[in-house]
C-alpha cells in the first residue's frame, strides 16, 4: 500500500517540531541502507518556511513546508545516471546512499524547492525518506508527524486516507509528477484594510468592501467588522479594484491593487459623509 | 547503583526510557518524553505515548463538551522543540566536563577580581577544587561569619528531583552556621505580585485565583478572548508543552474571537489572532484607563456588581474622569500614549462591554514586566471587575502553570484525580521558605554589593502574602555580614535579571573574594566565577520524574539514566555531597540515604503508590493518572465570589475588589509610584522610560523584551538546530550568529539599517549588539528582543556581543517600594554597528574562539584544553 503525507497549513503553529525531529532522527544516526546521516545544520529534509504576510497592523504568519513529494513519476529518479534512486513498493522514493555518485543531477531535476540537498562531506544527495527505516520496523508515523502537536501532519496509507486526499490540494498541480504529499489550506492572497469615519473618529462597521479582478471581472465581497476591519480572503493572484460602500457615505474606489505576488494591506480608508 | 528493571529493548536493540525534559527547575515535572537509547547513545527523543502500556478504558481521559463540539487530550505528550532537540544541549560545545579554576585567581596571592569575565580557565582535579572550595568556605566563615556567603539558587533550569538541582547547598550551609539567601523576586509576574494583590488578593501569586476549570468555562461561555501580552505558543513551552496551541485552534473553531494586545505579532498572534491591537510597550495602563473612561462615560459597566463586589470605585472614577487632575483619561488622551487610535480604543471598550470576555495571560507578557508594572496589573483587574468578574466567561485565565504550588485551585484544565508530588525526594530547596536571618531580594543584589548597605520593603519569599510587602528589611541584617563569597548553581543572573551590567560591576569588586559556580555549561555568570564545578544534565542521572503541568494527563515515571555522565561531571546534589564529604559532614548531609532510596521515597510519597506497585511502575516505565471523574462539577474560576461575595470574599482587607487599595493607603499613603488608586505613571522617582520624557529625545525607541521563543530564559541558546531557525539567530557579516532585534521597516529605514545588519542597542547603561530582523511583526516605535541570549562580553559590564538585553534594562526595581525587576518597556536607541572599528578596539574579545553554529563555547574561555 502506498504511503502518503497530508499537511494542513491552517493548523501549523510554526513550532518547527517537524524540522527538529527530523534532525533528531537523521543527524548523527546512520540508517543505511535507507539514509546516511544528515549534516548537523543547513539542510532540512522537512523544512519549515516562515511566510510573513501583510504589513502593519494587518500581519499574519503562514508556515509552509518543503518536503520530498515522493512522486509517482519522479524527475529525480529519471535524471539519475547512477541509478541510485528507486521507488519502494510503498511508493517511498529513496536515494541509495551507497549507489549515489554525487553527480547532483537529481538536485537539478527536482521541480520542488528545498527538497534535495547535497551532502558535501559524504558526496551524496540526500532527502526525506518518510522515515522508511522506522516504517519497516512497524512505525505508523514518521518522526515529523509523530512530533507534530496539532495534527497538521497526517501520515498513512493511501487507501485509508482516500476521502481526505480527494479534498486536498497539490503543491504544484500543474506538474505531472504524481506527488504523494498533499496539502490543505495552501496560502491564498488576501486584501485587508480598516474603514473609518475620521470626522466622527469612529471605526465604520458594516461597510461593504468589494474586490473586482481587473482581468476576469470576478468579484468578492465582505463587510467590515466593529473595528472597520475587512479581510478579503482566498483571492486568486491578480490585480483588483476595491470599492468601499456604506449607506450615508460617499463610495470610495481604490486600485489597482496588486495581489499577484503578495497579500495587500490597504491601511486606513477614510469614508466621507454623503 | 541499583539497576532498574526496565522493559526489554525493541527489535532494533533500542531501550525506551521515559524522562521529564522541562525547565521549571524544581520537582514539578512536565514534557514527558520517550528517549530511545542504544549502546550508551541517545538515538532519539520523542513525545511520550500514553497508551503504549495502558488502554484508554483504563485511563478514561477527560472530554470537554462545548457548543456541540468535543475536545480531548492527545494520545501523546505535546513536547516542544526544546525537548526534542535536547541531546544537542547535552553534548553542547559549552559543556563543562572537568573542575576548572580561573587562571589568575590565587587565594594565597592575587585574586584579580577585576579580571573576572576576562581571564580564562584551566582544568584542575576534583581534589584540588574541593581543597580550594572547602578552605575558602571555612576561611570566609571564620573571618566574616557565615552570612558572608551569598547563596544563589533559583529555579528554571533543568527539572530534577533527587539530584536537586537548585539549592542543594543550603542544607550544607545551614549545617555550617548559615548563609545569606538571594530570594527570587516575583519575576515574570511582578505586576501581579506587587500590584494586583492590592486589588484582589489572589494569593500568593496575584494572578486570578482560583483558576480551576477556566478552560472549559471559556469553551462554553466566553465570546471574546483578550490575549493581553500573552504568547501561549512560546512562554508555555518549557513548562508544559503545547496543549495551549491545540486549545487556541479549538476556540477559533468554536467561534470565540481572539484579540491580541501587544507591541508585536507574537507567535500565538501570528497563527490565532482575529485582531491585533499594537500597543506601545508598557503603556497598557493608559489603555485600561481609556477603556474604563469609555465605560463610565457610556454607562456600559456592571454598576450593581460593583455595589456588592467592589470598594472605592468613586475614587477611581474621579481619577478616570479627570475630577482629580482635570485630565479625563479618554480614548483621545490615551491614543498618543499607547499608539492605538482613539477609535480603536473606543471600539475595543464597546466590544468588551458587550461580550462575555475573558482576559488571557501567560505570566509575564511585555505589559507586566516593566517599570511601574503594578499599575497595568491592577487596572486589568479593575476593568475585569467593571464587567462582572467571575461571571461565566468573564475571568482572568492563565495559559501556564496549571496546577502550580501543588494546588487544585490553580488547575485551569480538567483536574486530575491526584496531583502527583515528588517534593519529599527533592534534594534542592523550595523557594517558599521564610524567616531567613539574612536575605537579599534577587533584584537588589548588585545594589547591595555596590552600595554596601540597602533597605527595602517585602519580598522575603516569592510566595509570601500581601502583608509581607509592608515589612521593612535591610542588608546587612542585624548581626550579619556583608557578602564576601558567592556560591551559585543558577548562573544566569546577567542575562535574566535587571541591569546585568550592574551585576557584572558588583561581582568584579574586590569585596567578593571568592565566587563558586556549579553548572553543566560555561555560560553567563560562570564566566565570572573563580572555581567552576562540572554538573551533568538530567539525561545522565537516575531519578524519578513526573509530568504535572501538561493539562492532559498527569504522569509518574522512574527515570533511568540515558547515558553516563560526561567527563568528570556529577549532579548538583552530588557536588554538594562531595564538598560535605570533604568537610566530614556527608552522613549528616545525606541523612544516610542513597540515591536509589531517595528515588524509592519519591515513588512512595508520590500519592499514586496505592495505584501501582513499584515493580509494575518500573516494568511499564510510567503511570498515567486518570482525571477526576467529577471534574465537570468543579466551580469555574471566581464564580463563587460572583454569586456570593460575602460568603466567598477575596483576600483583600475589604474582601472586595479594591479600586482604592486600603493596604497601600495605610502603609504608603504618599507613594506616587504605587498610589492607592492605580494610575498611568509616565515617569517618577525610579524611572524615566516612556516616550515624551527628556530621555526619550536621546533614546527614542521602546524595547519590548519577551521570554524567548527558542529557549527557556538562558537555556537552549547553544542548540544548533534551533539557532539555524530564521527567528532564532541572525548571522552577521562577520559570521557570528547575533540575537535578532525585531525592528519595523519604518524605524529601520530611518536609521539606514538593512536586514541582517549588526546593530548596537544603546542607552546610558551599556551597549548590546544584535542582528537586525526587519519585520512588520513589530509596531513602529518599538523594537523587540527576547531575553536570555548567552552573554558574550566585549567589555564586561559595558558592551555585550551575545545579545543579553538584560544587561541594559533599568537598574531600578518596579518602583521605590516594590522590588520586582523591570525588564521590558524601556528606552534605547538603535544604530548600525561599525564592526571593524569595534573589532580594532577590542581585538581579544572578537578573536575569542566561537563555535560557528553553536555560538560562544568552552574553548573560547579555557586554556590548555580544559
Amino acid at each position: 500500500m502506498g504511503k502518503v503525507m497530508i499537511i494542513d497549513l491552517a493548523i501549523c503553529n510554526g513550532c518547527h517540531n517537524c524540522q527538529v525531529a527530523c534532525k533528531d532522527e537523521h543527524v548523527a544516526n546512520d540508517w543505511s541502507p535507507v539514509a546516511k546521516p544528515q549534516p548537523d545544520t543547513g539542510q532540512f529534509w522537512n523544512k519549515v518556511v516562515n511566510m510573513e504576510r501583510g504589513s502593519f497592523p494587518k500581519v499574519q504568519v503562514t508556515y509552509h513546508h518543503s518536503i520530498c513529494q515522493h512522486c509517482e513519476d519522479a524527475p529525480c529518479l529519471e535524471a539519475c545516471t547512477a541509478h541510485a534512486i528507486y521507488r519502494r513498493a510503498d511508493g517511498i522514493v529513496i536515494i541509495d546512499p551507497e549507489k549515489c555518485r554525487g553527480n547532483q543531477l537529481c538536485l537539478e531535476a527536482c521541480p520542488y524547492e528545498n527538497v534535495i540537498y547535497f551532502n558535501h562531506d559524504l558526496n551524496i544527495a540526500q532527502k526525506c525518506t518518510f522515515c522508511a527505516h522506522l516504517i519497516d520496523r512497524g512505525w505508523t508515523e514518521t518522526r515529523c508527524s509523530d512530533a507534530c502537536p496539532t495534527g497538521a501532519f497526517t501520515f498513512g496509507d493511501e487507501q485509508d486516507l482516500k476521502e481526505k486526499i480527494a479534498q486536498a490540494e497539490l503543491l504544484k498541480p500543474e506538474l505531472p509528477t504524481g506527488p504523494r504529499v498533499y496539502y490543505f489550506n495552501l496560502p491564498k492572497k488576501w486584501i485587508a484594510g480598516a474603514v473609518l469615519d475620521s470626522e466622527a473618529d469612529e471605526c465604520l462597521e458594516g461597510a461593504a468592501v468589494t474586490a473586482t479582478d481587473t482581468r476576469t471581472g470576478g468579484a468578492v465581497t465582505t463587510t467590515t467588522d466593529n473595528y472597520g476591519d475587512f479581510w478579503l480572503r482566498d483571492l486568486k493572484d491578480g490585480q483588483y479594484t476595491v470599492a468601499v460602500e456604506k449607506e450615508g457615505y460617499l463610495t470610495r474606489k481604490l486600485g489597482p491593487v496588486d495581489a499577484t505576488q503578495k497579500d495587500q494591506n490597504l491601511g486606513d480608508i477614510v469614508l466621507w459623509r454623503a | 547503583m541499583e539497576e532498574y528493571v526496565t522493559r526489554p529493548p525493541n527489535s532494533a536493540g533500542e531501550k525506551t526510557l521515559v524522562r521529564d525534559i522541562s525547565w521549571c527547575g524544581v520537582f514539578n515535572g512536565a514534557n514527558a518524553s520517550m528517549v530511545d537509547v542504544k549502546d550508551g547513545k541517545i538515538i532519539r527523543i520523542r513525545p511520550a505515548r500514553y497508551y503504549d502500556q495502558y488502554t484508554k478504558e483504563e485511563v478514561k481521559p477527560w472530554v470537554m463538551h462545548a457548543r456541540g463540539k468535543t475536545f480531548e487530550p492527545s494520545d501523546k505528550s505535546l513536547i516542544p522543540p526544546l525537548s526534542l532537540a535536547y541531546k544537542k544541549r547535552v553534548f553542547s560545545p559549552g559543556r563543562i566536563r572537568y573542575p576548572m579554576k580561573r587562571v589568575d585567581w590565587d587565594p594565597k596571592g592575587e585574586r584579580n577580581p577585576q579580571n573576572r569575565g576576562v581571564s580564562k580557565y584551566e582544568r584542575i582535579s576534583w581534589d584540588e577544587a574541593l581543597d580550594l572550595i572547602t578552605s575558602e568556605i571555612l576561611r570566609i566563615k571564620e573571618t566574616y561569619g557565615p552570612t558572608a556567603i551569598l547563596n544563589q539558587s533559583d529555579q528554571h533550569g533543568e527539572n530534577k528531583v533527587v539530584h536537586g538541582p537548585h539549592g542543594c547547598m543550603r542544607k550544607l550551609l545551614t549545617m555550617l552556621g548559615g548563609y545569606t539567601l538571594q530570594v527570587r523576586d516575583a519575576d515574570s509576574w511582578e505586576g501581579w505580585w506587587w500590584g494586583a494583590k492590592h486589588a484582589w488578593g489572589c494569593e500568593p501569586v496575584g494572578q486570578q485565583m482560583p483558576q480551576k476549570n477556566l478552560l472549559w468555562d471559556i469553551s462554553k461561555n466566553a465570546e471574546l478572548l483578550l490575549f493581553w501580552g500573552c504568547d501561549q505558543e512560546t512562554t508555555v513551552w518549557g513548562w508544559q508543552g503545547q496543549l495551549t496551541s491545540r486549545l487556541s485552534y479549538w476556540w477559533t473553531e468554536l467561534g470565540i474571537k481572539q484579540i491580541y494586545i501587544a507591541p508585536d505579532v507574537n507567535y500565538a498572534n501570528a497563527v490565532h489572532a482575529d485582531k491585533w491591537i499594537p500597543v506601545l510597550p508598557n503603556t497598557d495602563a493608559a489603555l485600561y484607563l481609556a477603556i474604563a473612561h469609555q465605560w463610565f462615560k457610556e454607562g456600559t459597566y456592571d454598576k450593581d456588581y460593583l455595589e456588592t463586589h467592589a470598594y472605592g470605585v468613586d475614587k477611581f472614577e474621579d481619577y478616570v474622569m479627570g475630577k482629580d487632575d482635570g485630565v479625563p483619561k479618554s480614548a483621545e488622551w490615551a491614543a498618543p500614549i499607547t499608539g492605538v487610535s482613539s477609535r480603536v480604543i473606543k471600539a475595543l471598550a464597546r466590544e468588551w462591554a458587550s461580550k462575555r470576555t475573558t482576559v488571557v495571560i501567560g505570566n509575564g507578557g511585555p505589559g507586566i514586566r516593566g517599570p511601574y508594572a503594578t499599575e497595568p496589573a491592577r487596572l486589568q483587574v479593575l476593568c475585569l471587575a467593571m464587567q462582572g468578574l467571575g461571571r461565566p466567561g468573564c475571568n482572568q485565565a492563565k495559559m501556564i502553570e496549571w496546577g502550580l504550588l501543588d494546588n487544585f485551585e490553580q488547575m485551569s484544565p480538567p483536574a486530575p484525580s491526584v496531583l502527583t508530588n515528588l517534593g519529599a525526594a527533592y534534594t534542592g530547596s523550595t523557594p517558599a521558605v521564610t524567616n531567613h536571618p539574612s536575605f537579599i531580594p534577587k533584584s537588589l543584589v548588585p545594589k547591595a554589593i555596590l552600595e554596601g548597605e540597602i533597605d527595602w520593603w517585602g519580598n522575603e519569599s516569592e510566595f509570601t502574602v500581601r502583608e509581607d510587602q509592608f515589612v521593612h528589611y535591610k542588608y546587612p541584617a542585624d548581626g550579619c555580614s556583608k557578602i564576601h563569597m558567592v556560591w551559585t548553581d543558577s548562573p544566569s543572573w546577567i542575562t535574566c535579571w535587571n541591569s546585568g551590567n550592574d551585576y557584572v560591576r558588583a561581582i568584579r569588586k574586590p569585596d567578593i573574594e571568592f565566587m563558586l559556580a556549579q553548572h553543566p555549561w560555561l555560560e553567563n555568570d560562570c564566566l565570572f566565577a573563580d572555581v567552576i564545578l562540572p554538573v551533568n544534565t538530567t539525561l545522565e542521572e537516575d531519578d524519578i520524574g513526573s509530568d504535572i503541568f501538561s493539562g492532559q494527563m498527569n504522569l509518574l515515571f522512574p527515570e533511568e539514566r540515558c547515558i553516563e555522565p560526561l567527563g568528570e561531571s556529577c549532579s548538583d546534589y552530588e557536588v554538594v555531597c562531595r564538598i560535605a564529604e570533604r568537610l566530614g559532614l556527608l552522613e549528616e548531609y545525606t541523612g544516610g540515604r542513597t540515591i536509589p532510596e531517595l528515588i524509592k521515597l519519591g515513588y512512595e510519597t508520590s500519592r499514586v503508590a496505592h495505584l501501582i506497585s513499584w515493580e509494575d511502575l518500573q516494568k511499564k516505565g510510567y503511570y498515567v493518572v486518570s482525571p477526576d471523574a467529577d471534574w465537570e462539577k468543579i466551580p469555574a474560576g471566581l464564580i463563587e465570589f460572583y454569586d456570593d461575595p460575602e460568603g466567598h470574599p477575596l483576600s483583600t482587607p475589604t474582601g472586595k475588589v479594591e479600586f482604592y487599595a486600603t493596604g497601600l493607603a495605610e502603609h504608603f499613603p504618599d507613594d506616587l509610584e504605587r498610589p492607592p488608586v492605580p494610575k498611568w505613571i509616565p515617569q517618577g522617582l525610579y524611572h524615566e522610560e516612556t516616550i515624551g520624557t527628556e530621555r526619550s529625545k536621546k533614546y527614542p525607541l521602546l524595547v519590548m523584551s519577551n521570554h524567548p521563543r527558542w529557549g527557556v530564559h538562558s537555556e537552549h541558546d547553544d542548540i544548533t538546530w534551533l539557532r539555524e531557525i530564521e527567528t532564532c539567530k541572525v548571522r552577521g557579516i562577520d559570521g557570528y550568529q547575533y540575537q535578532p532585534l525585531w525592528i519595523n521597516p519604518v524605524d529601520a529605514a530611518a536609521r539606514g539599517i538593512k536586514g541582517g545588519d549588526v546593530v548596537s542597542i544603546v542607552n546610558e547603561r551599556g551597549v548590546v549588539l544584535a542582528g537586525a530582523y526587519i519585520t512588520e511583526r513589530i509596531r513602529p516605535g518599538a523594537v523587540g528582543i527576547d531575553h536570555g541570549a548567552k552573554y558574550d562580553p566585549v567589555v564586561p559590564g559595558e558592551i555585550d556581543r551575545g545579545g543579553a538585553i538584560n544587561t541594559i534594562v533599568p537598574r531600578n526595581t518596579t518602583s521605590k517600594n516594590a522590588c520586582g525587576h523591570a525588564v521590558s518597556g524601556f528606552l534605547v536607541e538603535v544604530e548600525k554597528t561599525d564592526l571593524e572599528a569595534l573589532r580594532a578596539k577590542y581585538p581579544e574579545a572578537f578573536a575569542r574562539e566561537c563555535h560557528i553554529t553553536a555560538g560562544p563555547c568552552l574553548a573560547g574561555f579555557t586554556e590548555g584544553g580544559a
